[in-house]
């Protein structure tokens, strides 16, 4: 085990672990955080080994650090390059990988599952993009949601600010399977990874990369236009009132 | 007027309103539709940060007068007159192109039978609520019809392979499968819990910002094609030459005539 830093690491045989370490803040994601966390996964990809990515404590990530951003909107351009950059990276990697999103994937959090081969939830996880309530638009992961779910169902989840629970994300396409309970998600992708781990690599990497190439999810144009989309709202007045609306009275 | 577009603070209504005819849509009432949309859109100036000015509607309902949504287009009213079918396909593929448009979201609320083209209204809409036994869906093919106008739109919705299966076998769905499929967003039990379903949509979306719902959208369109007014064209110009052919006129005529 790595040492505990913001993100940490964890072996179990073909797998590493990848898991944010921000418990009392729902690992509410920092800059530093998703800088750890494209080192590690980049790592990861440079030495085969699988992947999951998870949260550590009762949920897997409420999304961005709105603190950080009401505090320095600035902020919110470092943490959407950091996040699109996480997901790119996780979508290039030739070997598996699987989220394990236990108890919640909020907006940012929601969005590191479309950088997964497979997502995992549980049925009471509350999941979505509610950010659209504080000006942010989730168009960073549009593309990548795009190609898990489906257009028709990627527009419906990040048009409607409202969160769905782990049943209506396996039925959307959102999450591929979704346990009984959310003390199961981290092992049951554990063993989702090692599947995949066990396979042939050869043929899997080329089929893993023919899926990117047809769906084109790997490719710079649609992270770039995606992150663009999300970007050129940053600072507006318009955000940076509804930011620190969270924070009044 | 035949669409009726009425605003309240942050919601627009837009009504499909010739409840008479279980609003199908005749030349005139897409005339009114492209006016009514016309109106609606001129509300939206951006600037070049795509900040929004002023505070026009977040969101817009699309709903049917009376009970029934939209029962598809009113061939009755163009059968055997020139050029008049291929004018109303073409006008009922720029109202579709027209409200994928609008910067703000668009809902559905499916009070009623939604069949072919009206269907197509729905599947357009970024969101869409209906209740379970609901009349919907695609019969243009057992009336000799190619229903190239909303076929992108049912593929870009749902995907391909589920498209075809239903573009390609006719009959129609209940409100059930089209959430199955994917056209409808959530389907409540009956008719009569439809009001507070939307309702309830329609206040999540209307505390949400404008800018940030538009550059989601927008991104959307881009990706999906959607922009494609050019495709929308043709695909209204395909359905008119297979509706003029003598195999399609005569069939139309024995249905309807």
């Amino acid at each position: 085990m790595s040492e505990r830093g913001e993100v940490y690491t964890h072996e179990d045989g073909p797998v590493r672990l990848v898991i944010m370490n921000r418990p009392d803040r729902k690992n509410a994601m920092t800059p530093p955080m998703l800088e750890a966390m494209l080192a590690e996964i980049e790592r990861c990809g440079r030495e085969g080994k699988a992947l999951v990515v998870a949260g550590h404590g009762d949920v897997f990530c409420a999304g961005f650090d709105m603190k950080m951003v009401h505090d320095d909107w600035r902020v919110l351009g470092a943490l959407l390059r950091g996040l699109s950059a996480v997901i790119r990276a996780m979508r290039r990697m030739d070997s598996p990988v699987v989220v394990a999103a236990h108890g919640a994937a909020v907006a940012g959090g929601c969005a590191l599952l479309g950088g997964g081969d497979m997502a995992l939830t549980d049925q009471a996880a509350k999941l979505g993009y509610p950010v659209v309530k504080l000006g942010v638009s989730p168009a960073v992961n549009g593309a990548s949601l795009a190609n898990n779910m489906g257009f028709g169902r990627a527009r419906e989840r990040m048009l409607d600010p409202g969160l769905i629970d782990g049943r209506e994300a396996l039925r959307t396409g959102l999450v591929q399977v979704c346990c009984d309970i959310r003390e199961d998600v981290i092992p049951t992708s554990v063993r989702w990874a090692k599947k995949m781990a066990g396979l042939e690599p050869t043929a899997w990497a080329a089929t893993k990369r023919h899926l990117n190439e047809i769906e084109g999810s790997a490719a710079d144009e649609q992270f770039e236009k995606s992150l663009a989309a999300s970007m050129g709202l940053v600072g507006t007045k318009d955000q940076i009132e509804r930011v620190a609306g969270l924070w009044a009275g | 007027m035949l669409v009726t577009l009425n605003i309240d603070g942050r919601v627009a209504t837009l009504t499909i309103n010739r409840p008479d005819a279980r609003n199908a849509m005749s030349l005139d009432l897409l005339a009114d539709f492209h006016k009514r949309l016309d109106e609606l859109g001129a509300m939206y100036k951006a600037n070049d940060k795509g900040e929004y000015e002023g505070s026009p509607p977040v969101v817009c309902v699309v709903t049917g007068a009376g009970k029934g949504f939209c029962a598809g287009m009113d061939l009755k009213q163009v059968l055997g007159i020139e050029g008049a079918a291929q004018k109303l396909l073409m006008q009922l593929g720029e109202v579709c192109h027209k409200l994928r448009m609008l910067p703000c979201v668009t809902v559905a609320a499916v009070n009623g039978a939604a069949i072919g083209g009206g269907c197509g209204i729905v599947t357009v809409c970024d969101l869409a609520v209906t209740y379970a036994d609901n009349k919907m869906g695609f019969p243009e093919v057992d009336l000799g019809i190619c229903p190239a106008v909303i076929s992108a739109w049912l593929v870009r919705k749902i995907g391909a392979g589920p498209a075809r299966k239903v573009l390609l076998t006719g009959g129609l769905l209940s409100g059930k499968q089209c959430h199955d499929l994917g056209i409808v967003t959530e389907c409540v039990p009956t008719v009569a819990d439809l009001p507070a379903a939307v309702d309830a949509v329609v206040k999540r979306l209307a505390g949400g910002s404008l800018n940030a719902l538009a550059a989601t959208k927008q991104l959307m369109n881009e990706l999906d094609g959607s922009n494609d007014l050019a495709q929308a064209r043709r695909a209204a110009e395909l359905s008119a030459r297979v509706l003029s052919s003598p195999d399609s006129q005569a069939l139309l005529k024995a249905r309807l005539g």
